[in-house]
């Protein structure tokens, strides 16, 4: 106790000396609090985007390596397509299996199948072959030559046999994609507006009307050249028909026309045609499922990872599982990356600047100590030889700039919270926006207007972004948890000031010191 | 029983040939109740001596028993801050404090449990001579035999066996080290204190118990 009140009278004593370290200290805390407010701040986008933006993977057909083993086998189409058709689908039970993995957070699928509908012209992907078989059929005729003959010969006559028959036989053979044997167009069916990626990024933007909210209802999105095609228009309703029990049919009404901006890819064809796909709920899907077991069907799996770490690991555990060698699992981890990549920028630049802070800091306040500590060997001499031991003396001098540290850092850390806003905030304008620009893309995408996007949030997620609003200005940078690296830096400071002078307590002698003074 | 005995004590100092010693052989012994000389010239090795004596210097030869038990054993630290107080020429108080803080550092360095220490350094203020309403004055302010005083009632606060002084005198008159010697005999004699001072003042020689010398031709035989 005793040493706290020494280094408390100290300071006092020495008020001029401690009042240009507090200058520094302030300066220094000032600094690292505007650099961790701002780290955190970032932290806290950064949090936020992975937080809305959640890792997936999902399932997808590893195209490059079927082309390739088709071409190391020098196929043709028709093997192809035949290969192809081999490969199975992947099933509920499998997503199911994989889906209980301990690197998941959660997972869903989204169903399609392929369906006919009345009156529609579809887009299709089947190959038509066309062989020719010719048969030669070969007849026998004997002609008999009268009183002629070959020179030579022993008749009075000749005889010859001749072929003289020829048939041709055409065969169409159509070879399709089995997947889709069942009907022209592929319905897709989605469970919510956070299942449907294509929407999300783009790939897919309505034109006119919505993607319905009613993810129950018989409604249903349609491309833009199916409704130009068929001119047809939302409002109207199309009928779909069961391809292997035409009496079978469903009515849909068309909520919305989409056009698809990007190329995309699907498990179910190896030629995408984005034209085809009717897009409706789950429900609906399954509903025709369930009245045709002889319906063939495609779920896509999206796997919600735990964390960034658990992808290499769910990975190897999927194909530990099973997973048929032509399937691969896909992330999104590097568009995430990404997309937060600006603001990872950032908080390096904060880390730095906080790390170049404190290595200053550290050497101006150690040049301070030893300078202190070299006027001050008298009064250590005395106190060593009264006999207080070393590292008490090392204690006093360190609390002395604790005091002084915690003082400076108070004052500094409410001269950095009080910049450390606008600062943070200027910096991170342009993720902001950029963030605000995505999320008002993002109900353009859907057909919704802005305003309008909370009412078909599901479990407070809106269309998988983060909500804007809620990061259109930096709050509360200057939290709790900045308040205790702060503390850290100053006890860091303190250890790194007073490490210079309690090299110099260690290696003072107190009778040279009393010499000396002599 | 002797408080402190120095058997063929020796010492050198670190950058000095093997065979030039400061000290050479010592043989002293020191019991409670006097008061001590050490008397030699300039150079003779006396304030070396004090230094191995109060444990600020411990690279010695020979042995330094205190209370029979060899002092490199002890921590040195502690033997100074509880067992040995120790009063330099120059004083060595703390000039940025108080009379009364310097005597509380020491007490506190000592661990003292004293809980009023008020009282206690009122006490050692009378038996050195000062006047009460110097307490809280600032060392600065003192005249140099008032912080001498202030010295001896520092080494007193944590009621040392020995008493060290070093040339205690050397930077007062003649009537004020009359003063302080009064102070050491009495401290000696009625409070059973081993002092020893090294000095080269007839004087002061003149007034302790016993006086050892040390003579700088026969480096530190006595």
């Amino acid at each position: 106790m005793y040493i706290i009140k020494n280094a408390y009278l100290n300071i006092k004593r020495n008020i001029s000396r401690n009042i240009l370290i507090s200058i520094i200290i302030i300066v220094i805390a000032a600094a690292c609090t505007v650099t961790l407010a701002i780290r955190e701040s970032a932290e806290k986008i950064i949090k936020s985007y992975e937080e809305e933006n959640k890792i997936e993977a999902s399932i997808t057909l590893n195209r490059e390596s079927l082309m390739n083993s088709f071409r190391e086998a020098n196929k043709t189409q028709e093997e192809m397509i035949n290969s192809f058709n081999s490969i199975e689908n992947i099933t509920e039970e499998e997503i199911e299996n994989y889906g209980s993995s301990e690197y998941l957070n959660d997972f869903y699928y989204t169903i399609e199948t392929s369906v006919n509908a009345k009156d529609i012209t579809e887009a299709t992907d089947s190959l038509v072959k066309e062989t020719t078989e010719t048969t030669t059929e070969t007849q026998t005729r004997t002609e008999n030559f009268p009183g002629g003959g070959f020179p030579g010969g022993d008749h009075g006559g000749s005889s010859r046999t001749t072929t003289d028959k020829k048939t041709t036989t055409k065969k169409t053979e159509k070879i399709f994609n089995e997947k889709l044997d069942n009907g022209a167009f592929t319905l897709v069916g989605y469970n919510s507006y956070n299942d449907m990626k294509e929407f999300i990024d783009g790939t897919f933007v309505i034109t006119d009307g919505e993607v319905s909210s009613d993810f129950e209802s018989n409604s249903c999105v349609i491309s833009e050249e199916i409704a130009s095609l068929n001119n047809l228009s939302v409002g109207d309703t199309i009928t779909i028909v069961d391809p292997k029990d035409s009496k079978k049919t469903y009515e849909f009404t068309i909520s919305g026309i989409y056009k698809e901006e990007k190329s995309e890819t699907t498990n179910a064809s190896m030629f995408t045609n984005s034209a085809n796909k009717i897009i409706t709920n789950v429900t609906q899907v399954k509903n025709i499922l369930n009245a045709n077991s002889d319906l063939n069907s495609t779920i896509t799996p999206t796997f919600i990872l735990k964390d960034e770490a658990s992808v290499d690991k769910f990975i190897e555990e999927v194909k530990n599982k099973g997973l048929n060698e032509y399937y691969e699992v896909t992330t999104n981890l590097d568009e995430i990356n990404q997309g937060s990549e600006s603001i990872k920028n950032v908080r390096v630049f904060a880390t730095t600047f906080l790390i170049i802070t404190l290595i200053i800091g550290g050497v101006v306040l150690i040049i301070l100590n030893i300078i202190n500590i070299r006027e001050r060997k008298y009064e250590i001499g005395v106190l060593r030889t009264i006999g207080m031991k070393k590292s008490m003396v090392s204690l006093q001098f360190a609390f002395e700039l604790l005091i002084v540290c915690l003082f400076g850092l108070c004052l500094g850390a409410s001269i950095g919270s009080a910049c450390s806003v606008n600062v943070a905030n200027n910096l991170l304008a342009n993720e902001i926006s950029a963030a605000q620009s995505k999320y008002d893309n993002i109900g353009n995408n859907f057909g919704v207007a802005g305003s309008n996007m909370k009412d078909y949030t599901r479990n407070n997620k809106s269309f998988g972004v983060a909500e804007v609003s809620k990061i259109n200005t930096i709050n509360a940078v200057v939290d709790f948890k900045v308040l205790i690296e702060l503390l850290g830096i100053g006890i860091l400071l303190t250890l790194i000031g007073s490490l210079g002078s309690m090299i110099a307590i260690s290696r003072f002698s107190p009778l040279n010191i009393l010499k000396e003074r002599s | 029983m002797n408080v402190l005995e120095l058997k063929n004590v020796s010492y050198r100092y670190n950058d000095a040939p093997k065979d030039e010693y400061v000290l050479k052989n010592i043989n002293l012994k020191f019991k409670k109740g006097k008061v001590y000389a050490i008397k030699g010239k300039s150079g003779s090795g006396k304030t070396t001596l004090l230094s191995l004596i109060s444990g600020l210097e411990k690279k010695y030869e020979g042995e330094i028993l205190y209370k029979d038990k060899e002092l490199k054993k002890y921590d040195l630290d502690k033997y100074r801050s509880n067992d040995v107080g120790i009063i330099f020429q120059s004083y060595n108080l703390l000039p940025h404090l108080t009379l009364k803080e310097n005597i509380i550092l020491s007490m506190d360095i000592s661990k003292s449990k004293i809980k009023d220490k008020d009282i206690v350094i009122k006490r050692l203020m009378n038996e050195v001579g000062l006047d009460e309403s110097l307490i809280n004055r600032r060392i600065l302010r003192l005249s140099g035999g008032e912080q001498q005083r202030v010295a001896i009632a520092r080494s007193l606060s944590y009621n040392p066996d020995i008493i060290l002084a070093d040339e205690p005198t050397g930077n007062l008159d003649h009537e004020t080290e009359n003063e302080i010697m009064k102070i050491f005999k009495k401290l000696s004699k009625e409070h059973n204190k081993c002092v020893i001072i090294v000095t080269h003042s007839k004087n002061v020689c003149e007034l302790v118990d016993e006086v050892y010398e040390l003579k700088k031709e026969k480096k530190g035989s006595i």
